[in-house]
C-alpha cells in the first residue's frame, strides 16, 4: 500500500545508475568470455582460455604482490594512524586538534597525480630523503626508493591515512573513558590499560579501517604506475598494459574480473574473522 | 638537647608519619578549572571502615573529590593522604582503590569472571588463587553461576553487583563510589542499597560514596559531608545533618522543610526563643546567637514536625489545605498559609484518616512538636 505512488519517481536516478553500473560490469564479464583476436579490437567467439591465462606464474604474481602490497599498506596505516586516531580524539586542546585534523585531511584533497609526483620529489634518487643523507654524509650512493615495493607502499598509506584515521577516531571515540579509568583503579599501568581495554575495545573501528585501507589500495593506479615504474606491478597496471598497449581487451577484463573476485573474497574473510569482535564493542 | 624537648620531638615526628587516624584525608585541597574553583580548600577525615557520603547538588565538587581521591585528577593546592601516605603525586594504578562507576563500566569484552578477575591478573596472582577469590567475592554479591556470562547479558543491578565485586575483590585500601544507584529503579535502588551497606559493614572497607541523593546520603551513611560551591558546609551524621542543619543550604537541601517567618524574642542559654503568630517556640540558638533581639527570623520546621489541629487563636499559625496527596505510608497536605515564606505548608502526617477529617478547602490551625525545628537569619 503506497499512498502516495508519485514518490517512486523521485528513485528513477537511482535505478539509472544501478541499471548503467550494471550494464558496465556485464559487458566486462561477457568481454572476459570472449577470445583474443589479435590485430582486432572486436571479440572472438566464447571461451574460457583468459582465465586459464591468468594462471601462468607471470600473471599469478601479479596479484600475488597486489595482496602483498595491500596488506602492507593497510597494516602500515594502521600502525601510522592510530596514533593519530588517538591523539585526535583525545586531546582537550582545540588547537591541536585542528591541526592533526588537517594533516590527516588534506591528501582528500591532493589529486592523485599531483600526490604521487610529490612522493617522487620526496623519494627519488635526488629527491628530498637521499639528498639530506647524502649531505650529512651518513650514505655515499643515494639508496633506492623509487621502483621499489617499499617506495609504492609508502606512498599509498599516504593515500589510506584519512579515512583509516578518520575510522579508528570514530571507533575510539566511541569508548567510554569509564572503562580506562576502571582498568586504572584496578592496578592496570597505561601500556595495560592500552592493551586490555582500549585496543581490544577499538578493534570495531580497526576492522572498518583495515578494511576500507585494503579494499582502495587493491585498486590503485597512479601510484605503483609512477612510483613502481613498470617494476611493481599491480593488477591496474597490468590490466592497463594489456588493455591500452596490446589492446587485449578480452584479458584485460578477465583480470579485472578476476581481481573484482579476490577483493570480494580477501574482504569476506576479514569480516569473517571480524565477526566475533560483534559482541565486544562498546554500548 | 634536654630530655623533655626529645620527647617532644619524637612525638612530633610520631604524628609527622601519621598525621591522623583517617583511612583517607583531606587537607586544604584546591582544584581549579581554569577560572571555576571546583573545590575550595576542602579538609576531611575518612575513619577506617567508615561509610562517608559527599552530598550535594551538581556542580558542587563531590565528584571533583572523588576523583581527586582515585587519582584522575590532581589537586592544585592541599595534600590528599590513603592510609597515612601522601597521594597527590602517586598515579591511580598504584593507589589500592576500588573503583564503582555511575555506568558501571564493566568491560564488555569479557566474561564476569574475567571482570572480576582483571584486578588479580594485574597483580600477578596465580590462576588457583585468582579463581578461588573471584568466586569468593561473586558469592559474596549472590552471583554465583554467572561466571561465564557476559555484562551485556545481566540486569541493570547483576551489573552492578558485578561491578562491586570487581571492586572488592582487590581488597581495596579504599572504596569509592560515584552515584552507583542512579541508573536503578526506585525498587531495585532500595534493596542494592540494603544489600552495600551489609556487604560495607561485613567487610568494613572505608567508603567514600557520592550522590545527589539525600534520601541515599541519609539511610546509607556513617557520616555526610554536603558540600556546595566546591564548599564542605556540614559534615555529620545522618541525623545531625537533618535534625541540625547548620545553615540555610544544609536545610534545605537535605529533607522536605517549611520555612515559618518568626521574630526572635531573646536567647536562654542554649535555646533561642522564638515567636511565630502567637505562640513562642524554643529551638537551638546555634545559628542566631549574635542576632539582635526582635530581629526577623525564619523557623525551618521538617513536615512531620507540623500537626495539623482545629483552628484556635493558640495555633502558631492556620491555612486553608489545598491538596492532599497520598503516598501510601503517609499523607503530604499541602496548606495554604502566608505565614510561610513560600505561602505554602507541608504537613506530613501518618494514617489517611487526615484526608476524611480535614477535606480540602477547610481550615485547620497548625501546631510545631516541641522542641522541633532550626532558625536562621
Amino acid at each position: 500500500m503506497n499512498p502516495q505512488p508519485f514518490l517512486r519517481a523521485f528513485t528513477a536516478p537511482a535505478w539509472l545508475c544501478a541499471f548503467s553500473f550494471l550494464a558496465a560490469m556485464v559487458a566486462v564479464l561477457q568481454f572476459s568470455l570472449r577470445a583474443y583476436v589479435p590485430g582486432s579490437l572486436d571479440p572472438g567467439g566464447f571461451t574460457f582460455a583468459n582465465f586459464i591465462d591468468l594462471l601462468k606464474p607471470l600473471y599469478a604474481r601479479v596479484f600475488f604482490d597486489t595482496v602483498v602490497i595491500c596488506f602492507l599498506t593497510a597494516v602500515s596505516t594502521l600502525i601510522v594512524g592510530y596514533p593519530l586516531a588517538y591523539a585526535l580524539v583525545r586531546t582537550q586542546s582545540a588547537a591541536i586538534k585542528s591541526i592533526l585534523l588537517v594533516i590527516v585531511v588534506t591528501p582528500l584533497f591532493l589529486g592523485e597525480v599531483v600526490r604521487t609526483y610529490s612522493w617522487i620529489i620526496v623519494l627519488g634518487n635526488n629527491g628530498f630523503i637521499n639528498s639530506i643523507l647524502l649531505n650529512l654524509g651518513i650514505i655515499r650512493q643515494p639508496v633506492q626508493f623509487m621502483f621499489t615495493t617499499f617506495g609504492v607502499v609508502v606512498a599509498l598509506v599516504h593515500v589510506t591515512m584519512p579515512v583509516m584515521v578518520i575510522m579508528l577516531a570514530a571507533g575510539l571515540s566511541h569508548i567510554d573513558r569509564d572503562y580506562q579509568r576502571a582498568a586504572e583503579s584496578l592496578g592496570a599501568g597505561p601500556i595495560r590499560v592500552f592493551l586490555t581495554v582500549t585496543l581490544p575495545l577499538s578493534m570495531p573501528g580497526v576492522v572498518a579501517g583495515v578494511t576500507t585501507a585494503f579494499a582502495w589500495t587493491f585498486s590503485a593506479f597512479a601510484t605503483p604506475q609512477l612510483i613502481g615504474g613498470g617494476r611493481v606491478n599491480m593488477i591496474s597496471n597490468l590490466v592497463y598494459q594489456l588493455g591500452f598497449a596490446s589492446f587485449n581487451f578480452p584479458f584485460a577484463a578477465s583480470l579485472c574480473v578476476a581481481g573484482l573476485a579476490l577483493t570480494i573474497v580477501v574482504l569476506s574473510g576479514l569480516r569473517l574473522a571480524s565477526r566475533r569482535l560483534e559482541n565486544i564493542g562498546p554500548h | 638537647m634536654n630530655k623533655a624537648a626529645d620527647i617532644g620531638a619524637k612525638a612530633q615526628q610520631e604524628t609527622a608519619a601519621v598525621p591522623d587516624e583517617g583511612a583517607v584525608r583531606f587537607s586544604n585541597v584546591t582544584k581549579r578549572f581554569d577560572a571555576v574553583t571546583a573545590l575550595d580548600n576542602v579538609s576531611m577525615s575518612i575513619k577506617p571502615g567508615e561509610f562517608m557520603t559527599l552530598l550535594g547538588p551538581s556542580g558542587c565538587g563531590k565528584t571533583t573529590l572523588l576523583n581527586l581521591a582515585a587519582g584522575f585528577l590532581s589537586p592544585d593546592g592541599g595534600e590528599i593522604r590513603i592510609a597515612g601516605e601522601r597521594m597527590n603525586d602517586v598515579p591511580t594504578y598504584k593507589r589500592e582503590i576500588g573503583m564503582m562507576f555511575q555506568n558501571y563500566a564493566l568491560f564488555p569484552h569479557m566474561s564476569v569472571a574475567g571482570n572480576v578477575a582483571y584486578g588479580l591478573k594485574v597483580r600477578g596472582i596465580a590462576k588457583p588463587e585468582r579463581d578461588r577469590r573471584v568466586q569468593e567475592v561473586l558469592a559474596l554479591v549472590r552471583l554465583t553461576g554467572f561466571e561465564d556470562r557476559t555484562p551485556r547479558q545481566l540486569s541493570g543491578g547483576q551489573q552492578q553487583r558485578v561491578a562491586l565485586a570487581r571492586a572488592l575483590v582487590i581488597n581495596p585500601t579504599v572504596l569509592l563510589l560515584d552515584e552507583p544507584f542512579s541508573a536503578l529503579d526506585k525498587n531495585l535502588r532500595a534493596s542494592m542499597q540494603v544489600e552495600l551497606r551489609e556487604i560495607q559493614r561485613k567487610l568494613n572497607v572505608t567508603t567514600i560514596f557520592v550522590t545527589h541523593d539525600q534520601g541515599e546520603a541519609l539511610s546509607l551513611s556513617d557520616r555526610v559531608a554536603v558540600m556546595s560551591e566546591g564548599k564542605v558546609r556540614q559534615l555529620g551524621t545522618p541525623q545531625e545533618i537533618y535534625r541540625q542543619p547548620c545553615d540555610r543550604f544544609v536545610a534545605s537541601f537535605v529533607g522536605d522543610t517549611n520555612v515559618l517567618r518568626g521574630r526572635l524574642e531573646g536567647i536562654e542559654g542554649a535555646l533561642a526563643v522564638i515567636s511565630v503568630g502567637v505562640i513562642k517556640v524554643k529551638v537551638p540558638s546555634g545559628a542566631v546567637m549574635d542576632v539582635a533581639a526582635s530581629a526577623p527570623i525564619d523557623l525551618f520546621v521538617r513536615p512531620e514536625h507540623l500537626v495539623m489541629t482545629e483552628a484556635t487563636p493558640s495555633c502558631a499559625t492556620s491555612g486553608t489545605i489545598a491538596a492532599h496527596v497520598y503516598q501510601g505510608g503517609h499523607v503530604d497536605t499541602y496548606i495554604e498559609c502566608k505565614d510561610s515564606s513560600r505561602d505554602r505548608l507541608l504537613v506530613r502526617s501518618a494514617g489517611h484518616e487526615t484526608m476524611a477529617r480535614w477535606p480540602t478547602g477547610s481550615t485547620v490551625g497548625i501546631s510545631i512538636v516541641a522542641g522541633e525545628g532550626v532558625a536562621f537569619v
